[in-house]
């Protein structure tokens, strides 16, 4: 039926569907949101890191700047861009081994893991970085009150970014 | 025994099938207000978990969700007993409950993450700011102590440069996305080169209208920016339990 290709999704080769049983993508929704109430018996995570780092100090170091220059240095500019599958598809699909970059958590969530089959060392603690999760959840849960408040009319102000 | 709560349903949902952690059988435990825990019994010695845990979790409510609507407990909340989980979560928290379970009712949460493709987005850069490219040609091919300073002048433009291109791309990503959804939950990008990372609550009769607008902007960017979709899922960014005093 049409309609059935009509709905195919995704079209655009720019756009990966994860599975939602997939831990990378879902993991800091299950982590971080959802309800929670204050009488229940602790479980550990274990073979999980959950670092806090402010993502916004490793943005602005000079590390980072170096980072920059040595990639414009190598950038070819007078060429198109034909550099086969970016570096960035590996980074967003759930390949933990590729994550080189030493990125901030994505790389180390990524490389923690990795695809559902995998059977990497959990243990490893190849990224210093972590999640700034409690402080992104802060931000965004008194966003999300002035969210829901104007749910029933969606558009820019429904943005629930401080 | 202790209960292992996934989250809430109708307390008139079909019964759930399937195993939940550990391999125990997910049950319901029904409370005032029409609502129930999905719950499954759990040793107290086995409180240490890892991601099979976590994906079972996942599955669950996953499952859950292709019965009617769910309220997604969060990772690891395990209560003493089925009568805490009625008191304490169904009975004290019930009008709540039931308030966002019918609020929920026909909606899913959708999770958006792009990222750049770093080579396209600085070769943009460049064209747009001539002296940055100056900058570049001035130090490469220089031995590296040589122009250490002027590297981290030029990293440091290209970072500005870049924030600038994030911050006007997440607006125009989420605005555009927003306008097919009920809310966005945007959290802050954890790596330079993500642009987005948010979630949306999206109603089911609008999704096929949220997923082609995902596949516009998408094209409208030409592979500079890439897009990872997640869902449906549960409401995991828009559920909440306010603290009873």
């Amino acid at each position: 039926m049409s309609a059935l290709a009509a709905n195919r999704f995704p079209r655009s080769g720019y756009v990966t569907r994860g599975s939602s049983s997939g831990l990378a993508e879902v993991l800091d929704v299950l982590l971080d949101k959802g309800l929670v109430i204050d009488i229940f018996l602790r479980v550990s995570l274990v073979g999980i890191e959950l670092l806090t780092v402010d993502a916004r100090i490793v943005i602005a170091s000079v590390d980072t700047y170096l980072r920059f220059a040595e990639a414009v240095n190598r950038l070819d500019i007078g060429e198109s861009s034909s550099e086969g599958l970016p570096q960035l598809i590996e980074d967003m699909t759930q390949d933990g081994a590729s994550s080189k970059t030493k990125g901030i958590l994505e790389g180390a969530k990524e490389s923690l893991f990795g695809s559902s089959g995998d059977d990497e060392d959990e243990n490893e603690d190849e990224s210093s970085d972590g999640r700034s999760s409690r402080r992104s959840r802060s931000s965004s849960g008194s966003s999300r009150r002035s969210s829901s408040s104007s749910r029933s009319r969606s558009g820019s102000s429904s943005r629930g970014r401080s | 025994m202790a209960q292992y709560v996934y989250g809430i349903v109708e307390a008139t949902a079909t019964k759930p099938r399937g195993r939940g952690i550990g391999g125990a059988p997910v049950r319901l435990v029904v409370g005032d207000d029409d609502v129930a825990a999905l719950v499954s019994e759990i040793g107290r010695d086995r409180l240490r978990m890892g991601r099979d845990e976590v994906l079972t979790h996942a599955r669950v409510l996953d499952r859950a969700l292709a019965r009617g609507p769910v309220l997604p407990m969060r990772f690891g909340v395990v209560m003493d007993d089925a009568k805490e989980v009625r008191d304490r979560l169904l009975e004290e928290h019930g009008s709540e409950l039931r308030t966002q379970l019918t609020e929920m009712e026909g909606k899913v949460e959708v999770r958006i993450r792009a990222a750049y493709d770093e080579q396209s987005l600085l070769r943009e850069i460049m064209r747009e700011r001539p002296e940055i490219a100056s900058l570049r040609t001035a130090v490469a091919g220089r031995p590296e102590h040589a122009a250490y300073y002027d590297r981290i002048r030029l990293g440091e433009l290209v970072a500005a440069a870049v924030e600038r291109h994030r911050e006007a791309d997440a607006r125009a990503i989420i605005e555009a996305l927003g306008n097919h959804a009920l809310a966005v939950e945007a959290g802050e990008p954890h790596h330079e080169r993500i642009v987005v990372q948010a979630s949306f609550l999206v109603e089911r009769s609008r999704l096929a209208e949220f997923n082609a607008k995902v596949d516009e902007v998408a094209e409208a960017y030409g592979g500079q920016i890439r897009f990872k979709y997640t869902g449906p899922l549960p409401p995991h960014s828009f559920v909440e339990l306010t603290e009873k005093v």
